[in-house]
């Protein structure tokens, strides 16, 4: 009776196990979407970007949302964990500060009550505000398919912008972090044109450890996100934070390494230019801040 | 204060609006009812033809509606320039060519899509500077010039003025097109009512006007037609022109059977008009004391398609050009002009904004050059009591200018040094503070007809249980039908919650003009406050129920005098000043806006709650629109679309602070001193935080939106970055 504006008709399926969602996958091939919090997958069949003749929503399978640390083994996310979920949960605060930093940054307090850390990784957007932290964490994928569970390196799942290492019925049940090495600290520094609401202009994720294997003593991971197809980690930048001592002058080094890393392309959010210079300035602010972290807890 | 009056009372449509009882337009249903999709046009400048019968074929289509079946194809606000549906010419990508009427919304989508256009491109002009230029692709075939309209004002001797002045600053200015982004795009439904009327029921400004338009349309009696509004979750003008009210009084014509429609948001920005952009050149002059001698300005808006409230929007701009001062030599030159670009007309402030923002920028750069206090400056230069305007004519009484400018620099901490700039928050950031005045008229000007009615019935046997006040004035979310029950109450010395006010529909209530001009409280506020008090009377004379209608009649204004501009251009106006706070990252570019004050002379308060609603929202739109909104049409099509690329400001970014000083001097004509507030809360603010960037970082700004890539290269420019 009601007319929206809306979506058009479609099933939907309320999954309860793993197997009964690959096996749907598999039924129906592209007519299939899993959902999650739906905050990108319902507005993009409102816009006739997708249209799938049913969504099938997996965030009630067992373990789906939960979040479990172990001292020593790490941390495993449920791929339905919402963005609050993660950004309020006492271990992912004490033990990865920089993910839960990055999942409060995405859009706006009730979207992160819906969106979850999962669909943000399968939607492989190069503006994704957690794939840098969870990049720069050296995060490892769970993909259940026909042929049971896998893992995968979170680096190996975005092949373009929307394109994953998914096989056909294969899905994402979890993510997993390693236990972190020990003083190591996090920064996550992100640009937009409005304050909420906005995709990211840049995102600049940085992770720093104490490294004896390393000439500096340390070494630093920086990942860049939606200034190129994929979010990407700036390995030159590195690799200068891993040879030079720490410090100013190496921090602008490494700044400009990583914007000589970036491709962005101009579009109405903002220009190329204004991008690449915005990656400079966000990793060199990073670098500093993570560097006083570090500093700080070695005294 | 009042016992009602002056109170913070509980909205009367608040507890309706929080329990979700309240139907919005898009809630609104009937039994049977269709559903109508459009088609809109796909190119900003052709000729097309058009093959309907691919859709007509669909099972479950009960019609595909275009220009054909139109008794009289023309509407608009001021005048009838726009086709209902383009026939064979389209002028804008906001152009709708047809409908289709179907069993379901999906069956209209799916068959409208089966329309086939062709069309052969024309040459598209969408700058106005260019398309004002003889030999320019002409936009109406009827019309010799794309102008659609050019006022003047000639006061004095600018060329003595400015030979007089020690210090003269000339600059160019240019504000964007504006999306006015109000909650829920458009919707409503139309039926035959029981009386055989053609009915709308939806949400509007000036539902008296709507029936007007229709019933030309449609070539009906206006008895025949009748238009129900349910209240907006906001319009801020954008509501002002007719929108789906024409195509469902159509259909539900042509039909005999209900429908409804919803617009998308993306048709909604496509289908409604817009805040006109402004090219702006502004002169002024003053003695090394501050005192101003000469202003020159030259305007040129962008119209787009058609004329919508472009004329009156100018006249405003032209008017408002030389601020809330007394400048003795005044030369203004303004046009509006027809571009492909999609058709611009009211929104909040209409041409205040755009006037305000030259003049204001102006002063603050005229301070600087003369070693001034801005503050000072203007100081030196508000109209007073019996200032005489460029019209030639003395300001009407109750000039609160001079009282809000004082207010707002005590309150902020301005002194005869200056402002006083909080502390930065990093050590690469710079703070400024910014200033600016404002002014704005209320109710209709320059001669358009301006009255306002209102029937009050008073219900009861010893004392009065109820009073029902009909009156035809569109709540549009800014809190109208509290402070018209507020007035009511006061008026008749009854509680606040004895009042209802009457569902708004013209074959029920009277006509009290439109929800823009910031308007209602001064002309429909009289209109209550005149039934009341005649309602009253007969209550006492022993009428049960009473009953009396009045229609409040302002002072008269009369139009630009072609030559000179000599008129007299309004009864009442609102004055306010501002002080912008920021803080500017040199190493992004990032300009937050912290802190802002505001002072409005809205006359007396009639509730305090409502009046600093305004406020917050009036400063978080203008903050929008000078950081934030940036409406990008190339070539005559839109590259904004949606909320996701045409960005407002969120709750995240609105200042922590926004302190509202209420100035009452009491307008002498207004509801118990009562004037307006709605529009001058957002006109001033933008030139204050282009004011505070320039006190941060020393660069002027000339246009809008200042985003933080603008001003990263001006800083990279200049030097001054660190």
């Amino acid at each position: 009776m009601l007319a929206r504006p809306g979506l058009p008709s479609f099933d939907y399926i309320r999954a309860s196990t793993a197997q009964e969602v690959v096996r749907l996958l598999k039924e129906h091939g592209e007519g299939a979407r899993l959902m999650m919090g739906g905050t990108d997958l319902l507005v993009r069949m409102r816009q006739g970007d997708v249209r799938p003749k049913i969504v099938v929503d997996v965030k009630h399978l067992p373990g789906m949302s939960e979040i479990l640390y172990e001292e020593g083994a790490g941390l495993t996310i449920g791929a339905a964990a919402t963005m609050n979920q993660v950004a309020k949960h006492p271990a992912v605060r004490a033990h990865y500060p920089l993910l839960a930093e990055a999942a409060n940054s995405v859009a706006s307090y009730q979207v992160r009550n819906r969106a979850t850390v999962g669909g943000n990784l399968c939607n492989a957007s190069p503006c994704a505000d957690t794939t840098p932290a969870i990049l720069a964490l050296e995060g490892r994928l769970v993909l259940y398919g026909p042929n049971g569970e896998r893992e995968l390196p979170a680096k190996e799942f975005f092949l373009g912008p929307g394109q994953t290492a998914l096989q056909p019925g294969e899905f994402l049940t979890a993510m997993r972090f390693p236990q972190l090495p020990s003083g190591s600290a996090g920064k996550y520094l992100k640009l937009g044109r409005s304050k909420a609401g906005d995709l990211s202009l840049v995102g600049v994720a940085i992770f720093g450890f104490p490294d004896e294997t390393t000439s500096s003593g340390y070494r630093f991971r920086i990942v860049l996100g939606s200034v190129a197809p994929v979010v990407l980690r700036a390995l030159e930048a590195e690799q200068v934070l891993a040879s030079q001592p720490p410090g100013d002058e190496t921090f602008a080094l490494a700044a400009q390494r990583a914007m000589e890393a970036a491709t962005p392309i101009d579009d109405v959010r903002g220009s190329a230019v204004y991008q690449k210079a915005m990656v400079r300035t966000l990793t060199l602010r990073g670098l500093r801040d993570v560097w006083e972290q570090l500093a700080g807890r070695k005294e | 204060m009042g016992k009602v009056l002056g109170q913070p009372v509980v909205r009367n449509d608040a507890l309706d609006k929080v329990t979700g009882r309240l139907k919005y337009p898009g809630d609104l249903n009937m039994p049977g009812q269709l559903y109508a999709k459009m088609l809109w046009s796909k190119r900003p400048h052709a000729r097309f033809q058009m093959d309907t019968s691919e859709a007509e074929a669909v099972s479950g289509v009960m019609a595909v509606l275009t220009a054909k079946d139109v008794p009289r194809n023309e509407f608009g606000l001021i005048f009838p320039d726009q086709p209902v549906f383009n026939f064979d010419v389209v002028r804008s990508v906001g152009d709708p060519i047809a409908m289709v009427v179907a069993e379901t919304e999906k069956i209209a989508a799916l068959a409208r899509d089966l329309i086939r256009v062709d069309y052969e491109d024309l040459p598209v002009v969408t700058d106005p500077r260019e398309a004002m230029k003889p030999g320019a692709p002409v936009i109406h075939e009827k019309k010799p010039s794309n102008i659609l309209k050019s006022y003047r004002i000639r006061k004095g001797d600018v060329q003595k003025g400015f030979a007089e002045a020690d210090a003269i600053v000339e600059d160019d200015y240019f504000m964007p097109l504006t999306e006015h982004a109000f909650l829920q795009p458009e919707a409503g439904i139309g039926y035959i009512d029981d009386e055989g009327r053609v009915t709308v029921h939806s949400a509007g400004q000036w539902a008296h006007d709507d029936r007007r338009q229709i019933a030309h349309a449609l070539d009906l009696p206006e008895d025949q037609v009748r238009v129900i509004y349910t209240p907006a979750g906001g319009a801020f003008g954008g509501r002002e022109d007719l929108s789906v009210q024409l195509v469902l009084a159509l259909a539900a014509w042509k039909l005999k059977r209900p429908l409804k429609i919803v617009w998308s948001r993306e048709e909604s920005i496509r289908g409604h008009h817009k805040r006109h952009a402004f090219y702006i050149h502004h002169k002024v002059g003053a003695t090394k004391d501050g005192k101003i001698t000469a202003m020159e300005v030259e305007i040129v808006a962008d119209c787009g398609a058609y004329a919508s409230s472009s004329t009156p929007v100018l006249a405003n701009a032209v008017l408002l050009s030389t601020g809330p001062y007394r400048v003795p030599n005044v030369n203004v030159d303004g046009c509006v002009v027809y571009t492909n670009n999609l058709r611009t007309g009211a929104m909040r402030g209409f041409g205040a904004p755009q006037a305000v923002f030259a003049v204001e920028l102006q002063l603050s750069k005229l301070a600087e050059k003369l070693g001034i206090d801005p503050a000072t400056l203007r100081l030196k230069n508000v109209l007073v009591e019996g200032s005489k305007l460029a019209t030639n004519t003395v300001v009407p009484a109750g000039v609160g200018i001079r009282q809000t400018l004082l207010e707002v620099t005590e309150t902020s901490g301005w002194s005869d040094q200056g402002p006083q700039r909080p502390p930065a928050h990093a050590p690469h950031a710079r703070t400024g503070v910014g200033l600016a005045c404002g002014w704005k008229n209320v109710g209709y000007s320059f001669g358009f007809p301006e009255q306002a009615s209102c029937t009050a019935e008073l219900y009861g046997e010893q004392h009065i249980e109820r009073a029902v006040i009909k009156i035809g004035a569109a709540e549009v979310g800014q809190g109208l039908n509290t402070i018209l029950a507020q007035i009511a109450a006061e008026t008749l010395h009854i509680p606040y919650e004895a009042v209802e006010i009457a569902e708004l529909d013209t074959s029920v209530v009277p006509d009290a003009g439109s929800s823009s001009a910031s308007r209602h409280a001064f002309m429909s506020g009289n209109a209550v406050k005149g039934a009341c008090e005649r309602a009253l009377e007969a209550w006492q004379r022993g009428e049960r129920p009473a009953m009396m209608t009045y229609q409040y009649l302002p002072p008269k204004t009369t139009p630009f005098d072609p030559q000179t501009g000599e008129c007299y251009p309004n009864f009442s106006y609102g004055y306010a000043s501002q002080i912008a706070e920021v803080e500017v990252d040199l190493e992004t570019g990032d300009v937050a806006l912290t802190r802002v004050f505001a002072a409005h002379d809205a006359g007396k308060t009639i509730n305090p709650q409502t009046l600093e609603g305004q406020v917050d929202g009036g400063v978080v739109m203008a903050q929008g629109w000078a950081l934030i909104e940036d409406f990008i049409q190339q070539d005559g099509y839109i590259k904004t679309r949606r909320l996701s690329e045409y960005l407002i400001p969120t709750s995240m970014d609105a200042p922590r602070d926004i302190v509202s000083c209420l100035v009452e001097v009491a307008d002498p004509l207004g509801p118990y001193g009562a004037r307006g507030v709605g529009e001058m809360t957002m006109m001033l603010l933008a030139p204050a935080i282009l004011d505070a960037i320039h006190d941060a970082t020393g660069i002027w700004f000339n246009r809008i939106p200042v985003k933080a890539e603008d001003v990263l290269l001006a800083l990279k420019r200049t030097g001054s970055q660190r």
